[in-house]
């Protein structure tokens, strides 16, 4: 590990294997934990990102977050860094562009931070808003009530030293261009960050890097991942969903390095580097599994593509 | 600094003959062996148009000349071709011929010439051992009396002189079906002159085999000149390897007992091999070469790969350089 490289790697964990009675994931036991962490240090990855969800396989399994991350650290990682909060978004309850349901989603982070309070995470990641149908239309005052809302929970997240950043999936209420500045102009830059999606902004017809060079100084981490696919028509705001069961696409996400991938990662390096972004990049390839792919292939293939592409543009 | 470098076998991303024959497919297997730690590729025998990797004549064929294939290596980061194995029994669809026996005089400048076809495309790959198959399976010839060792060391001597005129030494590879699996071994390396003939040790064959590989090492060390690092998930102590056609009843088909994977990746759960111990043996033989990781069969070959890069980086390679992992 040097400390004179500008960028380290992390590693959301999206993953499946195969058990004897089906694909499984890493948390299926302490066995398969080991054989995931392994696979991640052994082509470079710096360290971890994780999901909030996950927090009760760490209480239940591990003993608690500390412990947990004392097993990736026993496997030479670093730490963990980042943890998705993947919200229950719900217009009767959980909606950041309602305010009535504000104090619901405080108070869920209010309990999220004490659970994590063991570790030190770098961000909390959120999907800003609701699905798309949901929000629709968009509108000013919505983004506004989002913006309020986000403020007070990185208000919360900040008493306990973790940045809370937004990903904006393509499928999300907040994903076009003009929809996310003006989301981030009524945010406060103290308590709301960015976190860059290629891959998601690439869907949503948003050109990631441009975005990024206009935020560069909100932003507080990325997902580095790949698409081959614009999404069209109606596919961001598909019931029930769009994220699996759009009919136009059946994988919306690949891994860096894919042929035909739609994202500029070495103009996006290039950018990092210009903005003179300084931390964790985080690698993902959410669903690698879908139409026969293979996560620990998609995972090396990523891993040599930063090392022997991106790497020699910045690191 | 020690001389051992690490490779990684090709062989268990092609379980059946219409496998792997697709540019992407190596693209992103020789990516994968990269980016887990491996330097190197040893590739294994293959004939016809469905092994694009198999011999020298299938990679001009894909790659416009073994020169474009040695740069396709190089673009994937690999430094090189480590190694090749070839089994003379193996049909030739390029040169219209059928299997060549070692132990039939009349074979031995046929097969003289295909090794040394494939040292010098070896030679031209980075690549420094050709790994062969000295011998028929234990049940597919006669027992071999000392006629026979005779005629076996005359003709991999000859291989080993014509190899190593292009820089490319000629190990002698004995799997667990072998017909040197008993005594033979020390045998026919004691008729064969060590400059010429030297002996590739395959931990996961020799356990499968019944034979210790520290043994092995300890006791002709000094004729190690090639390395695989496998893990044995079975023992054949049945003898199985004596029957006729073994290759197919027993090492595909997993014999009486229906074994369903033989080998795997060294490290893996329930593998047999020790592989800290065999590194200290090498270690103490002073073994500089090639150590070429392998799982030969795999449900998983990008896992497998991993797995294997992460005890080679964490635990046997800071055996071999004498540091802890990082």
């Amino acid at each position: 590990m040097s400390d004179e490289r500008a960028i380290k790697w992390s590693y959301m964990d999206h993953w499946r294997s195969n058990g004897p009675a089906g694909p499984v994931d890493q948390w299926h036991s302490h066995r398969t934990m080991s054989a995931f962490l392994k696979q991640i240090k052994a082509v470079g990855f710096d360290a971890i990102d994780t999901f909030d969800f996950r927090i009760w396989q760490m209480y239940g399994d591990y003993g608690g977050p500390a412990k947990y991350q004392e097993m990736v650290q026993d496997h030479g990682l670093e730490r963990i860094v980042n943890t998705f909060h993947a919200a229950d978004y719900d217009v009767r309850n959980y909606a950041p562009h309602l305010p009535e349901t504000h104090e619901n989603i405080l108070e869920d982070f209010r309990v999220t931070m004490g659970r994590w309070s063991e570790i030190e995470l770098d961000n909390i990641i959120v999907m800003p808003a609701t699905l798309y149908y949901d929000m629709e239309p968009v509108t000013e005052d919505k983004l506004k009530y989002s913006a309020e809302c986000w403020n007070k929970v990185g208000e919360i997240t900040a008493g306990s030293g973790v940045r809370l950043t937004c990903h904006h999936e393509f499928f999300c209420g907040i994903q076009s261009e003009p929809d996310i500045d003006t989301f981030y102009s009524y945010t406060d830059p103290r308590y709301v960050s960015l976190f860059v999606d290629t891959a998601q902004h690439c869907i949503a017809g948003v050109d990631p890097v441009a975005l990024y060079d206009r935020h560069a100084h909100r932003v507080s981490g990325f997902h580095f991942k790949d698409t081959r696919n614009v999404a069209t028509g109606d596919d961001h705001r598909h019931r029930p969903d769009s994220e699996i069961m759009a009919p136009t696409t059946g994988k919306w996400f690949h891994e860096m390095g894919t042929d035909q991938g739609l994202v500029d990662f070495a103009a996006m390096m290039t950018a990092v580097r210009d903005n003179g972004y300084r931390g964790w990049i985080s690698v993902e390839h959410d669903k690698a599994n879908k139409e026969g792919g293979d996560y620990s292939e998609s995972t090396a293939i990523s891993r040599w593509y930063a090392k022997n592409v991106l790497e020699e543009i910045y690191r | 600094m020690n001389g051992i470098r690490w490779s990684y076998a090709i062989n268990q991303w092609k379980p059946q003959f219409d496998d792997f024959v697709r540019r992407e497919q190596h693209e992103r297997a020789l990516k994968t062996i990269s980016i887990a730690g491996f330097e190197g590729v040893e590739l294994t025998y293959g004939t016809g148009r469905w092994e694009p990797l198999g011999n020298p004549q299938q990679l001009a064929a894909n790659f416009g000349s073994v020169a474009g294939f040695r740069d396709f290596v190089r673009g994937c980061a690999l430094d090189a071709v480590s190694s090749w194995y070839w089994d003379p029994a193996e049909r030739s669809m390029e040169h219209l011929t059928g299997p060549l026996s070692p132990l039939a005089e009349a074979d031995v400048p046929a097969i003289v010439a295909r090794a040394t076809e494939l040292a010098e495309a070896l030679a031209a790959l980075g690549g420094s051992v050709l790994l062969v198959r000295p011998v028929g399976g234990a049940g597919d010839v006669e027992p071999l009396d000392d006629d026979a060792i005779g005629r076996l060391a005359a003709c991999w001597e000859a291989v080993g002189r014509a190899t190593s005129e292009h820089g490319v030494r000629t190990a002698l590879h004995v799997d667990f079906l072998s017909a040197l699996r008993r005594d033979h071994v020390p045998r026919l390396l004691d008729r064969t002159d060590p400059s010429l003939v030297g002996l590739a040790v395959d931990t996961g064959e020799l356990t499968a085999g019944g034979i210790d590989p520290v043994s092995v090492i300890e006791r002709s060390g000094d004729r190690v000149w090639h390395v695989q690092f496998k893990d044995a998930l079975a023992v054949d102590d049945a003898e199985e390897y004596l029957q006729p056609h073994a290759h197919w009843t027993v090492r595909v088909r997993g014999g009486a007992r229906e074994v369903p994977r033989w080998f795997a990746e060294p490290g893996v759960d329930g593998g047999l091999v020790d592989f800290a111990a065999v590194t200290r043996a090498l270690q103490a033989a002073d073994y500089d070469g090639w150590i070429v990781v392998e799982s030969d069969q795999s449900p998983h070959p990008a896992a497998s790969a991993l797995l294997a890069g992460y005890l080679v980086q964490r635990e046997l390679r800071p055996l071999v350089e004498g540091k802890e992992a990082a």
